[in-house]
C-alpha cells in the first residue's frame, strides 16, 4: 500500500510538468520529461550514451536482472535469420544483437551443411552495425575481439544516425533497433529510413521499453524505474542523470498499439507486436511487401 | 498484400520440395519441373496488378517460362543464367539440378528467392514448416473439390466405388511428394500442428461423404467419419512403403478396405434385424408364458 502511495505521489509531482509541456512551441521535443529543441536532443542523447558506454552492458545486466538476454534472443528468433542474409542493425553499438544474428546463422549452417546453402552464401552474410555513438560502436568492437570476430567479414561497424542511413533503397532483408528508437528525435523519420533500406519481404523488428499495463505491476515498475533504477545508476555507474533520463524516456515514448499504427504508417505491413514481461519490453514486427 | 505473397512463396517452395527419385506419377513430372505453369494458376497476375496500384515495384511477372527461367537461376545460382531462350519444361529440368529440401525452411527460403522476395519473410510465418504442409493441404483439398465439381464420372459410380474413387484422387496428389510425406505427417503430428491437421483432415472427411451425397446428421455422421477417417489414414500410411508400379498395391489395399467398412455395415445392420427378431420372438413368448402364470 505504502507502495502505491509513493508511486501515485510520484506520479502526480510529475503531472505538472507534463501538462505546462505541452504548451511549449511545437518546434520542442522531449529529453525525457524535459522539453528540449529539437538540435539539443540529439547532442544531448549522445552525451547521455557517452557516458553510459562504458557500463552500458553492466548497467543492461543489473538493472533488467539478466532479462535484456532473453528478450534480444527472442527478438533474433522472431527475425529467423538465414544465411547470406544482409541485416542493419541499427542503434546496436554494442554488438549485442548483431552476435546473436551471427551466431543463429552459423548455427544453421552447421545443421544444413549438405543442402543447398552453399558456402557463398555463408560470404554472402553481412551484418551492419549502425549507431550514431562512436563511442558504443567502440565498446562493440572490443567485444567482437575479445569473441574472436575481429576479423569476422560478415560484420561491419558504420557510424551513422538512423534519420538518414547511407545504405542504398532496397539493400537489406532485416532492420532491427533494439532500445533505440526511443532515443531518436524523429521516430517517423526513421521508419521511412527502414522501410527505404529494406528489400521486398524484409522485415522490421523492434525491440524497446514500454508501457506496462498490468494493474499491480505496473505499480511496481513504476516505484522500481523512478526510485531504484536512478539510485542503482548512481551507485554502479556513478551517473545518476542518465538513468533518470532513461526512465522518463521509456514514458513518453508512444504506447504499443500508437507505435503500431506508427509502423503501419510508414508503409510496413503484417505490422504485430509481443508484449514481453507484461509490457516492459515489447516487439514490434512489420513487413515490407 | 502479405497473403498473396505468402500463397506465392508457399506454392513455388512445395514444388521445390518435392523429391527427384521415384516419380511414377505421370503428372509429378509436370509439376517439378514447370514452376512457371504452376505459379501461374496462383494468378501472379493479380499479384502483379495489386503491386501496380500501391505504386510498389511489381514482381517479375512469370506468366511466361523464360522469364521464370530467368529469375529463378538469377536468384538461385548465378552461373546458370545466360540460358533463358526457349527454355521448356523439360529443358529447364536439365538445367538445374533438382534439389530435395522437403518439407523445410530451406524449401520456404529457396521458394522465397524464386518468387524474388527477401527470405526474410519466412519469418513471418509462426509455425514455419507447418505453414507449408497445411498449404498443401489446402490446396489439395480445393484441388479435390475442383475435381468433384467437374467430375460427371464420379456420380455413375456407386457410393463405395466413389469413396474409394475419392481417396484415391486425394492421395495421388501426395505422390509426387512421396519420399518426403514421413516428414510432413510428423511435422502434422507435432502437439503445436495437431489442432489444424485434425481439421484440415475433418473437413477432408466431411468433402468426400458429401461428395457421395450422404446427409446424415445422426449418430451415423460420426461412424461414417471415423470409418472413412481410419481408411483414410491407412491408406496414406500403406502408401508411404509401397514399391509396387503406380502404387498398385495401396489402391488394391484401399478398394478392400472400402470393401471391408461397408461389409462391416452389412453386418451391423443383418445383426440389428437379428436381434430385432430374436427379440420379438423372446417376447412373445415370455408373454405367453406370463399369461399363463397369471391366467391360472
Amino acid at each position: 500500500m505504502a507502495l502505491r502511495l509513493a508511486s501515485r505521489k510520484l506520479r502526480s509531482d510529475i503531472s505538472p510538468i507534463r501538462s505546462s509541456a505541452s504548451l511549449l512551441h511545437s518546434h520542442a521535443t522531449s529529453f525525457g520529461y524535459r522539453e528540449v529543441r529539437e538540435e539539443e536532443k540529439t547532442r544531448m542523447v549522445s552525451n547521455v550514451f557517452s557516458n553510459v558506454a562504458s557500463n552500458y552492458d553492466l548497467m543492461n545486466d543489473v538493472m533488467s536482472g539478466g532479462l535484456h538476454r532473453l528478450w534480444k534472443d527472442r527478438l533474433v528468433s522472431k527475425l529467423n535469420p538465414f544465411p547470406g542474409m544482409k541485416h542493419l542493425d541499427v542503434a546496436g553499438g554494442t554488438g549485442d544483437v548483431a552476435f546473436r544474428i551471427l551466431e543463429t546463422i552459423t548455427s544453421i549452417r552447421r545443421r544444413v551443411r549438405q543442402s543447398t546453402f552453399d558456402d557463398y552464401l555463408q560470404d554472402e552474410t553481412r551484418i551492419y552495425v549502425c549507431d550514431i555513438n562512436p563511442n558504443m560502436l567502440n565498446v562493440g568492437k572490443n567485444r567482437a575481439v575479445e569473441r574472436g570476430l575481429g576479423e569476422e567479414k560478415s560484420l561491419t561497424w558504420v557510424e551513422g544516425d538512423a534519420e538518414a542511413l547511407s545504405f542504398e533503397d532496397l539493400s537489406m532483408d532485416g532492420y532491427t533497433i533494439a532500445f533505440g528508437i526511443r532515443n531518436v528525435t524523429h521516430i517517423e523519420k526513421v521508419l521511412a529510413e527502414a522501410y527505404r533500406v529494406l528489400k521486398r519481404g524484409g522485415r522490421f523488428l523492434c525491440l524497446e521499453l514500454s508501457h506496462v499495463e498490468v494493474p499491480v505491476f505496473k505499480d511496481l515498475y513504476d516505484y522500481y524505474s523512478f526510485s531504484v533504477i536512478p539510485a542503482l545508476g548512481e551507485l554502479v555507474a556513478g551517473d545518476r542523470e542518465s538513468y533518470q533520463y532513461l526512465v522518463e524516456s521509456i514514458r513518453r515514448f508512444p504506447s504499443q498499439e500508437k507505435f503500431a499504427s506508427m509502423i503501419a504508417d510508414a508503409g510496413f505491413q503484417k505490422v504485430e507486436y509481443e508484449n514481453l514481461v507484461g509490457g516492459v519490453v515489447a516487439i514490434h514486427s512489420g513487413l515490407k511487401i | 498484400m502479405y497473403r498473396t505473397a505468402a500463397k506465392r512463396l508457399l506454392s513455388v517452395a512445395t514444388l521445390r520440395n518435392s523429391s527427384n527419385g521415384r516419380l511414377r506419377c505421370p503428372y509429378a513430372e509436370t509439376l517439378i519441373g514447370g514452376v512457371s505453369r504452376f505459379s501461374t494458376s496462383t494468378n501472379p497476375q493479380s499479384f502483379y496488378n495489386q503491386s501496380h496500384n500501391e505504386d510498389q515495384i511489381p514482381f517479375p511477372p512469370v506468366d511466361n517460362p523464360n522469364d521464370a527461367d530467368s529469375t529463378t537461376s538469377s536468384s538461385t545460382s548465378s552461373s546458370a543464367s545466360s540460358t533463358a531462350e526457349g527454355a521448356g519444361a523439360r529443358r529447364y529440368q536439365r538445367q538445374r539440378p533438382r534439389i530435395v529440401l522437403g518439407w523445410t525452411q530451406e524449401a520456404m527460403i529457396s521458394g522465397s528467392r524464386d518468387i524474388g522476395v527477401s527470405p526474410a519473410i519466412v519469418g513471418t510465418f509462426p509455425r514455419k514448416e507447418a505453414a507449408l504442409v497445411e498449404f498443401f493441404m489446402d490446396d489439395c483439398l480445393q484441388r479435390l473439390i475442383d475435381r468433384i465439381d467437374s467430375g460427371e464420372d464420379l456420380r455413375s459410380l456407386m457410393p463405395s466405388q466413389r469413396i474409394s474413387k475419392l481417396v484415391r484422387i486425394r492421395l495421388e496428389m501426395q505422390t509426387p511428394y512421396i519420399s518426403k510425406w514421413p516428414q510432413a505427417l510428423s511435422i502434422q503430428a507435432q502437439p503445436p500442428n495437431i489442432p489444424t491437421s485434425f481439421k484440415q483432415r475433418a473437413m477432408l472427411l466431411d468433402e468426400i461423404w458429401h461428395a457421395v451425397g450422404d446427409e446424415a446428421s445422426d449418430m451415423d455422421w460420426y461412424v461414417k467419419r471415423t470409418v472413412l477417417g481410419g481408411i483414410y489414414s491407412i491408406t496414406e500410411i500403406y502408401m508411404l512403403t509401397d514399391i509396387s508400379p503406380d502404387f498398385r498395391d495401396t489402391w488394391a489395399f484401399l478398394d478392400d478396405r472400402v470393401k471391408d467398412a461397408f461389409d462391416l455395415k452389412k453386418t451391423i445392420q443383418e445383426a440389428k434385424y437379428l436381434a430385432e427378431t430374436v427379440g420379438a420372438g423372446m417376447g412373445s413368448s415370455l408373454r405367453g408364458f406370463v399369461n399363463r402364470v397369471f391366467n391360472r
